[in-house]
């Protein structure tokens, strides 16, 4: 494990260099630009391929920004990011397209990141549709309800509707319709937040199960540190736009170095 | 984890549930299907010729080859309905796309209208002797002299007759063709233009959003009825049905697009929509997917309102005598002609008078029912 | 707010523009101008059109100029007041509309007014009610008013209470009897109040039952809010309650929307205003409308969109006045 993150590492899956992303204020009598909102500030990281980094911060410290910026949801404003050995923050959205199979995301709020107008097949198959246009609507069935399967929910799911849902149900959903590419990165933006402390766990530990069994590399959001200090291997530690620290998981555990790490220690309940 | 308690329905499927549990709207509907059903059948309902005829030992039915041809359209609604029905699951499995499909083929049907007026064909079969015979509801044509002018209301002429002699209850029956005619597709052509703008200016933002918005503001200074009135006296030489229609439709579009745009604005920055994206969604795709399926109950509810909004239009145009040109009629048409006999003539204003409130009030009622339907929040009650 | 208003002035500018463009476009490129220019005088051109009008038409909307050029010119006019004259009786289109307003200000006018103290009561006592029969029966009735075109209403009121069949209470047409010169001045005001009832309450009824709707709305948003269970907490008596609290804050909504009648009177009037024969700006509209006389017809219709933008203006400016909660930077 490597100490800091420009430490020149073995198999860098993502590369993230003097990322920024602004937001512009609007205002004054034309409602041009008056101001910046500096989401995120010159943010550099690696991901080492196969393994968890998790992503700590107070709310608003520009987390969401960062996992938007790398799936190509929010345009950078400066910095670059690379995925395999290439920069994929300038490409063209045609040209990022083969990526939008390897980079996934999953979001922070069940209740509203799936489409209710849809059923869980349309839902978890339109990734298929979009991707495998050769494959016919039974081998896209069989191939959701495989990945139902996958998540822990059940076949005669598949044509219900969001709302039949409870929130972890839903999550699982979530998980499933980023998983049927077969990606292989997740960009996690705090899956567990909103959930109940109990369905919280299971939800890790489905992550955790999947990530064994299919390989897969996480950049893992949350805002307290318990969560992030299961599942990670490096943690970084957010504030205003900016990592203030970055080090293993142990180590920030053990040893904090910053104080803004020391009072999100602070609020985690020990066990 | 007990799922059972759901009720398992989509969402096309609940709105129609809670839709059915309003009495007026329930009410609304059906009255504004009864309506289109006398629309369809009217030269059946008003016709001078018999149905049936049985005269020198022959059957004959004068009725069908008095019929233009044009006369067969509203008919099409027949295996129309019978088909959506048929395939009623398929169509509201997906909203959207049945939605569209449906309002495509009625438009279709309805802009064979610019071609429609009755024809004024003076026989008629109510003197002619024979065994037997069978005449319509109401015996008249819409346009046939047929009694003294300014009969009132009587078991012959149960509505009266105009200032020329005809039959007011055969003008009414014709005349709902047009009325409903002109409120349903003035109203698509405002939904389309509406919907359109509105998604581009709520999608795309910035510059779009900003010329679209300020078109929306220059449209909604002029008072509606002021700006049809000049489109239409100025190009008065294209002064026909369809062009009553595109008038209405371009000039009354503006609520739509504020609507749609602000539904637009909300759903592309919900996580469903960014989802979709990650996924590498098209913004087409997006857009007609995943953005307007969610936006199509409140476009329903506004689309509802405006056809009452537009038949009134229609109406008042008709009225102040710049609508259709004679003798094809229309409810306006109607009470227009009444103003100058409004003295003494009650039953020339009443009917048509009433017949436009019913239309007007059944829109509203049913889009009263479908607003607490979609969004059962707004319910007040 | 002084940026605010700045910039909510400065908007109007591509408003007005816009405005004037398009009437400006919809006349001169009228299939009847086409004809005009082109000099042959089609079916449309030549009817009922003299050397003289033609002359007028080509200089007033610059027919035989590019439309750029024209448009500058007729804009330039347009600042200095001057929309043309009319060719019906060659009087400045100006001059017309400034005697025809007075009428129509005062029949809008009145119709606003009442509109809004029939209707807030309406809708508070519905609100207050909700759920009641009270509530349902004023719902409904709103809605079936909501529901009747102004002109039918106007012929059967006319049928039944003025000189038709039945009663003979109201006068029929204009704006006075014809012996109005001989009466007295309360005598003349009182023929003149008898006149105007009629058209007004047709013209009333839609904006009544509509504003009453939104006030009913307003205020049940206003009594859910949360300020309000602190001050019924309190143990404030309900009256002071609603009157003192709800209403207040229930009113904002409601005043501001009077700018979204204007246009939709505007168009009652010229209905109305014909049926009942009265000489306001409707009725000058629908003459000119009937005459073909476009010089007035782009004046008015300039005329009443300018004035309509300047209404939204003004009820954006009294919303961020009146609620102290909004605040534009
Ligand atoms: N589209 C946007 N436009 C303007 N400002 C934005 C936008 N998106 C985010 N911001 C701002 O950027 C900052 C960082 O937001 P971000 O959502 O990344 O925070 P976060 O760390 O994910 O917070 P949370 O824990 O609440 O999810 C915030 O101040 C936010 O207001
Ligand atoms: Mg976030």
């Amino acid at each position: 494990m490597p100490e800091s993150t420009d430490a020149s590492s073995p198999d860098p899956i993502l590369k993230v260099e003097n990322l920024k992303v602004y937001f512009p204020i609007l205002g004054g009598v034309f409602r041009h630009k008056v101001g910046e909102v500096k989401a995120v500030d010159d943010v550099s990281f690696e991901v080492q391929r196969g393994k968890t980094v998790g992503l700590v911060g107070e709310s608003s410290s520009g987390k969401t920004t960062i996992g938007r910026a790398i799936i190509r949801l929010t345009e950078p404003t400066a910095g670059t990011i690379s995925y395999d050995g290439k920069v994929v923050s300038k490409l063209s959205a045609a040209a990022f397209r083969p990526y939008r199979k390897k980079i996934q995301i999953i979001f922070q709020d069940p209740y509203n990141s799936l489409n209710p107008r849809l059923s869980i097949f349309e839902i978890i198959g339109e990734a298929l549709e979009i991707h495998f246009p050769e494959m016919t609507p039974a081998d896209r069935r069989a191939r959701v309800a495989e990945l139902l399967g996958k998540v822990g929910l059940k076949r005669d799911h598949l044509d219900r509707y969001p709302h039949e849902f409870s929130g972890g149900q839903r999550q699982r959903i979530g998980i499933a319709r980023a998983l049927a590419v077969n990606p292989e990165f997740l960009v996690c933006d705090e899956p567990v937040s909103a959930l109940d402390v109990s369905v919280q766990a299971q939800i890790v530990n489905l992550l955790q199960d999947l990530q064994e069994e299919l390989g897969l590399t996480y950049l893992f959001i949350a805002h307290d540190l318990a969560v992030v200090e299961h599942i990670s291997d490096f943690v970084l530690v957010m504030n205003d736009g900016k990592i203030v620290e970055a080090a293993s998981a142990e180590a920030i555990y053990e040893n904090p170095q910053h104080d803004y790490t020391r009072k999100l220690l602070s609020a985690v309940p020990k066990m | 984890m007990n799922q059972t308690n759901f009720v398992h329905e989509s969402y096309a499927q609940r709105i129609w549930r809670r839709f059915r549990a309003e009495p007026f709207a329930r009410n609304g509907l059906w009255t504004i299907l009864v309506l289109f059903a006398v629309a369809a059948l009217a030269p059946f309902l008003a016709n001078s010729h018999a149905i049936i005829r049985v005269a020198d030992g022959r059957v004959t039915f004068p009725i069908f080859p008095s019929l233009e041809p044009i006369e067969w359209r509203f008919l099409l609604y027949v295996p129309l309905a019978g088909l959506a029905w048929l395939f009623r699951r398929r169509l509201f499995a997906r909203p959207l796309g049945g939605a569209t499909f449906l309002l495509a083929l009625v438009i279709l049907i309805e802009v064979w209208l610019v071609f429609h007026h009755v024809v004024n064909d003076p026989t008629n079969d109510r003197d002619r002797p024979a065994a037997f015979k069978l005449m319509p509801l109401v015996p008249f044509s819409p346009v046939e002299t047929a009694s003294e002018p300014f009969l009132p209301p009587s078991w012959t002429h149960p509505c009266g007759t105009d200032s020329t002699g005809r039959d007011i209850a055969a003008r009414m029956l014709h005349g709902a063709r047009t009325s409903l005619s002109i409120g349903f597709v003035a109203q698509s052509i405002a939904l389309s233009i509406g919907v359109t703008l509105g998604s581009l200016a709520g999608y795309y933002r910035s510059w779009p959003d900003i010329a679209i918005c300020r078109l929306i503001e220059i449209m909604d200074c002029f008072p509606p009825l002021l700006l049809i009135l000049v489109a239409v006296s100025l190009f008065e030489s294209q002064n026909n049905m369809f062009y009553i229609m595109a008038v209405i439709g371009l000039t009354t579009w503006t609520g739509m697009a504020r609507l749609v745009r602000g539904e637009f604005l909300r759903l592309s920055g919900l996580p469903f929509t960014l989802a979709a994206q990650a996924i590498g969604a098209g913004d087409l795709r997006v857009i007609v997917r995943h953005i307007l399926p969610n936006a199509l109950g409140p476009i329903l509810v506004a689309g509802t309102f405006g056809v009452a909004s537009t038949i009134l239009l229609e109406s008042s145009l008709s009225f102040l005598g710049f609508g259709m040109q004679a003798p094809t009629p229309s409810w306006g048409d109607i009470l227009g002609e009444s103003r100058l006999y409004i003295d003494f003539a009650w039953w020339l204003a009443f009917f048509p008078g009433l017949a436009i409130l019913i239309t007007i009030m059944s829109y509203n009622f049913v889009g009263e029912g479908l607003r607490d339907a979609v969004d059962p929040r707004l319910r007040i009650k | 707010m002084t940026t605010y208003l700045i910039r909510r002035i400065l908007l109007l500018v591509p408003t007005l523009l816009g405005i004037t463009l398009l009437t400006f476009l919809l006349v001169r490129e009228a299939p009847g101008n086409i004809a005009l220019m082109k000099g042959a005088g089609g079916e449309n051109g030549s009817r009922a059109m003299t050397a003289e009008q033609r002359e007028a038409m080509i200089k007033l909307y610059g027919l035989d100029k590019d439309p750029f050029t024209a448009y500058a010119e007729w804009i330039g006019r347009l600042t200095r007041l001057d929309l043309g004259d009319s060719w019906v009786d060659h009087r400045s289109v100006v001059a017309k509309i400034g005697e025809r307003i007075g009428l129509t200000a005062s029949l809008a006018g009145s119709a606003l007014l009442i509109s809004y103290l029939v209707a807030i009561p309406l809708g508070v006592i519905a609100a207050i009610k909700r759920g009641q029969v009270t509530d349902r029966a004023i719902s409904f009735t709103v809605f079936v008013l909501y529901s009747i075109p102004s002109f039918a209403a106007a012929l059967l009121l006319i049928l039944l209470v003025a000189g038709g069949d039945y009663l003979n209470l109201l006068p029929m047409y204009g704006t006075n009897s014809i012996n109005a010169s001989e009466m007295g001045r309360f005598e003349w005001l009182w023929d003149r109040i008898q006149h105007m009832i009629l058209p007004v309450i047709c013209l009333t009824y839609g904006s009544l039952s509509y504003i009453s709707r939104y006030a009913r709305v307003s205020m049940l948003e206003a009594l859910a809010q949360d300020f309000i269970r602190t001050a019924r907490a309190k143990g404030l008596p309900e009256r002071l309650v609603i009157l003192h609290h709800a209403l207040r804050n229930a009113l904002i909504p409601i005043i501001t929307i009077f700018a979204l009648e204007l246009p939709v009177l505007i168009s009652g009037a010229v209905i109305i205003e014909e049926i009942f024969s009265l000489p306001g700006m409707g009725q000058l509209m629908f003459a000119s409308l009937e005459a073909r006389d476009n010089p007035t017809i782009m004046g008015i219709t300039v005329f009443v969109s300018i004035l309509t933008l300047l209404g939204y203006l003004l009820a954006d400016i009294l919303y961020v006045v009146v609620d102290p909660r909004i605040r534009y930077e």
